[in-house]
């Protein structure tokens, strides 16, 4: 009797979705799925010696590799993201916030993602002083979870 | 009477004197020469790159367009030994012997590249071993330079770097006993004067190093008294530097053409700008061609006069072999070579003077003048040689078009076009009349016209920041609009089609540009909150507080628009135009990097609903003939703008890679009858549609919910209502009335749907 009533109602559920009419307003077409995208060899490749020039301490290199990938990816929130890094590094807090921003236009669903933006952008608003904004960028990184 | 003692006296002064003041010139001489020669270093013009080519597979580019620039950057098809600067290619590969280059990250060696295409993209990039490249930097083009007076321009090289061939043949012909004499030759000056005697013409007789004296501190005029300066500054320079010294600088000083306006000097350039290849590379034959060259640049001319030049070469290589500089068998291999000269569409000081002037003032912001015109400084810029060249010929082609069609007589229309990328700001291409080649008044940059509807978009753009207002289908009204303010006419706007529209929904009255609905809609949120938009988007320019400002009696430069349009473009980040990624000096050191810079100045959810709604500019609106060019799924975003009387015709648009304005008009503001659908847009489509734009597809932010509407009543709808559109409102924002047209089954179906989860709930007790 279960089966049958649960059998029902989610036939009846199933009758009651609305098919949307094909409007003149498309979504916007999907997106090639941007994290997944990192598999590209050329950036896979820039984006490994930006990490090494950072680690090195050569801030700028590592800045201009991840630009030259950007401009084969533009929507890659990883790239981003590893350039709001770098701009951490360099002392730039404003283009640190704003580029980990940028990242987090293009982060889709990827919470994880988002998360550590705004951890980054926590740590830049720290380190200019405005403790509440950096607060408030925790709470929201808390949130994507 | 002759008083003799008296006579010898005076002859003695005299002699003293005389003697007294040629000490005295040569001294001054001497100080000039060491001097000059010493402190002289030569002035190099800054050079500017375009972007570098780099391929990876997946990119989307045809083989012809990587050929083409190959082509343009001096490459020579079909293998070559030894040096690089070649390409080889059949349908699906392309091989490149890609030159040594130094980038502002270091040198990049000479390296064979493979490339592989497939449906107009690249499937492969491979080393010569068939190993896969992550990543392939091309050379990148050299268009054009910011040089010293007289457009002097030169690559300097080391007398090293000389072949050995090239200096023995200018040996042989200029100047045989170069290594024996003191800075004049008087067997020189007897051969000279044999053969001028003979009536075979005047001949040189000047040693390298009189010529040498002559190109660097004289004036070509040619009087006794300069060929006596000009002897005695040689035996001079001959005193304090050696044979290599002056001959290396002899070779880096020599004139060797002309390139329109730029003056190939040195040979460093020459076998760069004649054979596409550094000067050790040159072989024979070629150097050859250049030591003829030197009687007279002009006169034996490869390009222009290529007989006459084979006979001099020819002539010069016979003497190199008579002085014993080459075998017989070296002798008849190079006169039996072609001239190898490798031509290109003449340059000048830049191919491209329009993008060069963007270049050269954001330089100027760092750099002094004089450094720019001699410190031999390298600048790496954005243009993109392909987006250029495509914004360059539709321009001219489409310009021409119109004008075949209007009685108006010369000057003809003029337009502007710039194309930027949409996520990094770097300028593509600039394009500031329809003379391209021509340097002169910049519209890119320095015309300031009426923007009309292009500032649309920030009135929407303000009110749409305020979902609790204003959401794409609020009624906004159409009717005739009077807008009183004290000490101005009052000022009411009229509809393009001169009828009024009524109440429309928010996203038709931006679709179709309607202007009364505009006003009234500009004047609602405030004309102060519109502007503060406007500046927010990045437009510096003070504006009036006018109600009339918000249609556009604005006057603003197509490259300030590319500004405004390129904020909307990447999604409310304000990212300052770039055309310079980096500078090196003149040996590769990093002096400066213009980085990425980004700024957030808009939330995303109102962006999203401005871009939605220029979407619809063009897929039902002003701009709905962009269908001929591309394809709807391009999505592009867009806005038609035209002025009063029709003399502005404005097109702003952007893709998901790139943002492009154009504008067309008359210099001298007459009216062109062109609207910004009916001659901007033309040129915009034609040049994106050449480009294979990628469709524009924004993330959608979390605020951003889609709900079914119907455009009839502008309330929620559902599967029954037929022409329903799914649009795009800030969460909480969308209408929760229901379309009539909205079935009663929908609401029933609803409501068990929802009574049927809640049972389903309760029986499994979750």
């Amino acid at each position: 009797m279960r089966t049958l009533l649960a059998f029902l109602a989610a036939a009846i559920a199933g009758c009651a979705t609305v098919v949307q009419p094909p409007g003149p307003f498309p979504e916007p077409a999907p997106l090639p799925e941007p994290a997944a995208r990192t598999e590209n060899l050329a950036i896979a490749g820039l984006m490994d010696g930006a990490r090494s020039d950072a680690a090195a301490g050569r801030l700028t290199n590592a800045a201009a590799s991840l630009e030259r990938a950007l401009r084969i990816e533009p929507r890659n929130p990883r790239l981003w993201q590893e350039l709001a890094r770098v701009r951490l590094k360099q002392g730039d807090y404003v283009q640190a916030e704003s580029t980990a921003a940028r990242s987090n236009s293009w982060a889709g669903g990827d919470n994880q993602l988002r998360a550590e933006n705004w951890r980054l952008i926590a740590q830049a608003r720290d380190a200019r002083g405005d403790a509440e904004g950096a607060k408030a960028a925790l709470e929201a990184a808390e949130r994507q979870r | 009477m002759f008083d003799r003692a008296k006579f010898w006296r005076y002859a003695r002064y005299t002699i003293l004197t005389v003697a007294l003041l040629a000490a005295g010139f040569t001294l001054y001489l001497d100080i000039r020469v060491r001097s000059e020669f010493e402190g002289r270093r030569f002035a190099l013009p800054a050079r500017i790159y375009a972007r570098p080519l780099e391929l990876h597979a997946g990119l989307r580019i045809a083989q012809i367009d990587v050929v083409r620039e190959l082509q343009e950057a001096g490459y020579g098809q079909g293998p070559r030994e030894g040096d690089p600067g070649w390409f080889a290619n059949d349908n699906d590969w392309l091989e490149v012997a890609v030159r040594p280059f130094v980038f502002w990250d270091g040198l990049q060696p000479a390296k064979r590249v493979r490339v592989a295409f497939e449906g107009g993209a690249v499937k492969a990039v491979q080393d010569a071993e068939g190993r896969d490249l992550p990543l392939a930097r091309l050379e990148p083009l050299a268009i054009g330079g910011i040089y010293p007076a007289n457009n002097e321009d030169r690559v300097l090289v080391r007398l090293s770097e000389v072949p050995k061939h090239l200096v023995q043949a200018l040996v042989a012909n200029e100047d045989r006993n170069f290594y024996a004499h003191h800075g004049f030759d008087l067997r020189g000056i007897a051969r000279a004067a044999l053969s001028f005697l003979r009536l075979k013409g005047l001949q040189g007789g000047s040693t390298l190093t009189q010529q040498l004296v002559k190109n660097f501190f004289l004036t070509p005029e040619r009087t006794l008294s300069r060929k006596i300066t000009e002897l005695f500054m040689a035996v001079l320079l001959e005193i304090h530097y050696d044979k290599d010294e002056i001959l290396e600088t002899y070779l880096n000083e020599i004139y060797l053409g002309q390139d329109r306006d730029r003056a190939i000097h040195g040979v460093g350039l020459a076998s760069l700008y004649y054979f596409g290849k550094t000067v050790e590379h040159l072989t024979l034959a070629e150097s050859a061609l250049l030591v003829g060259m030197v009687k007279g640049p002009t006169f034996y001319d490869p390009f222009r006069n290529p007989e006459r030049a084979l006979e001099r070469r020819n002539l010069v290589l016979r003497e190199t072999k008579d002085r014993g500089f080459a075998t017989m068998e070296e002798y008849s291999k190079a006169r039996a070579a072609s001239l190898g000269v490798n031509q290109k569409a003449a340059m000048g000081t830049s191919p491209h003077p329009a993008f060069l002037d963007l270049v050269h003032r954001q330089l100027r912001r760092d750099y002094d003048e004089a450094d720019l015109r001699s410190e031999g400084l390298r600048v790496f810029t954005t243009l993109d040689p392909r987006v250029q060249s495509a914004a360059e010929r539709v321009l001219e082609r489409k310009l021409a078009q119109f004008d075949r069609g209007k009685i108006f007589g010369d000057p003809g229309l003029e337009g502007a076009v710039v194309v930027t990328d949409t996520q990094s700001g770097e300028v593509q291409a600039l394009v500031g009349g329809r003379d391209v080649r021509y340097r002169g008044f910049n519209r890119a940059l320095d015309a300031a016209r009426p923007v009309g509807s292009l500032l649309k978009p920030a009135i929407y753009l303000t009110a749409l920041a305020d979902p609790a207002h204003y959401t794409l289908v609020t009624p906004v009204d159409d009717g005739p609009f009077v807008w009183k303010s004290r000490g101005a006419p009052d000022w009411e706007p009229t509809n393009y089609d001169k009828t009024f529209h009524g109440a429309v929904p928010l996203r038709t009255a931006l679709a179709h540009s309607y202007n009364a609905a505009t006003a009234r809609l500009g004047t609602d949120i405030g004309v102060e909150r519109v502007l503060a938009t406007i500046k927010r988007l990045g437009i510096e320019r003070e504006m009036q507080p006018y109600a009339s400002t918000l249609l556009g009696a604005v006057d603003l430069s197509p490259l300030e628009v590319a500004q405004l349009y390129q904020t909307i473009a990447s999604g409310g980040f304000r990212t300052p135009l770039r055309a310079i990624r980096e500078v090196t000096t003149q040996d590769g050191r990093p002096l400066k990097r213009y980085a990425l810079a980004v700024e957030q100045a808009f939330p995303p959810e109102p962006m999203y609903l401005i871009t939605a709604a220029m979407q619809g500019v063009v897929r039902e609106g002003t701009a709905q003939s962009l269908k001929n060019w591309l394809p709807p799924e391009t999505a592009v975003a867009g806005k038609t703008g035209t002025t009063t009387e029709q003399r502005d015709a404005w097109f702003a648009g952007f893709t998901g890679d790139r943002l492009g304005i154009v504008w067309i008009g008359y210099d001298d503001n007459r009216a062109a009858r062109l609207s910004g659908a009916g001659a901007a847009l033309p040129v915009w489509g034609e040049m994106m549609a050449a480009l294979a734009p990628e469709p524009l597809a924004l993330p959608k932010p979390d605020g951003i919910e889609n709900v079914l509407i119907d455009p009839e009543s502008g309330l929620r709808a559902d599967f029954a209502c037929s022409g329903a559109v799914e649009l795009p409102f800030a969460q909480g924002s969308a209408p929760v009335a229901r379309a009539p047209c909205a079935s009663a089954v929908g609401v029933v179906v609803e409501q068990v749907k929802q009574q049927a989860k809640n049972w389903v709930q309760r029986l499994f007790g979750r």
